[in-house]
């Protein structure tokens, strides 16, 4: 729950974008795709927790 | 001194995170940005603690009614999270839905305050002869 969570974030996609140049140079735009994917859906269950989380702080903050 | 160094510190970061990001990958520049959001929102959540004990500690002492502070307080509650909901999406580019959160935010808040409102058209009632 701190700014290393913005780095990890950060450094998924810039992986992602390199692997994404890496496969499509080598002519499988296919797994192109699925890499980019697979790393959207790694980043959205990490932001998903850290929203989650937010929601529950906020809830038992105000009593919602 | 030091959150609003630390609040700053990651507001700029995230913001060159996400200018490198944009470049090559624009989804991920979103997710960059709800993230420091989230980051900076709670430090803003920790300093409420303190505020929120101190009003309850007033209303205790004060003949205020403890419903109405619950109510006032659900209701910041609310403000708060469409706030951080609305300025996530219209950065996105999507005002529309941007629109929709605040509108039914908005009546949710409304219903909400129904009971205070009833009380004070009572109370105006005994007033008026």
């Amino acid at each position: 729950m701190d700014i290393n969570l913005l780095f990890k974030i950060a450094a998924i996609g810039i992986l992602v974008a390199v692997l994404h140049q890496v496969l499509v140079r080598a002519g499988r735009e296919d797994q192109a795709m699925m890499t980019t994917l697979a790393g959207l859906v790694i980043v959205l269950s990490m932001v998903i927790q850290e929203i989650s989380s937010l929601f529950d702080s906020v809830r038992t903050l105000f009593n919602l | 001194m030091e959150e609003i160094i630390k609040i700053i510190g990651i507001g700029l970061v995230a913001l060159v995170i996400i200018i490198i990001l944009k470049q090559y990958k624009p989804e991920y520049a979103i997710y960059v940005s709800i993230i420091a959001g989230i980051l900076i929102l709670f430090f803003a959540i920790e300093k409420l603690t303190g505020i929120i004990e101190l009003l309850q500690s007033i209303s205790n002492k004060t003949y205020i009614n403890q419903q109405f502070l619950g109510i006032l307080l659900k209701i910041t509650g609310i403000a708060f999270l469409t706030e951080f909901a609305v300025s996530v999406c219209s950065d996105a580019g999507e005002k529309a839905i941007a629109n929709k959160i605040e509108i039914g935010s908005k009546v949710i808040i409304i219903t909400m305050s129904m009971p205070i409102i009833k009380s004070l058209l009572e109370l105006i009632m005994e007033i008026l002869p």
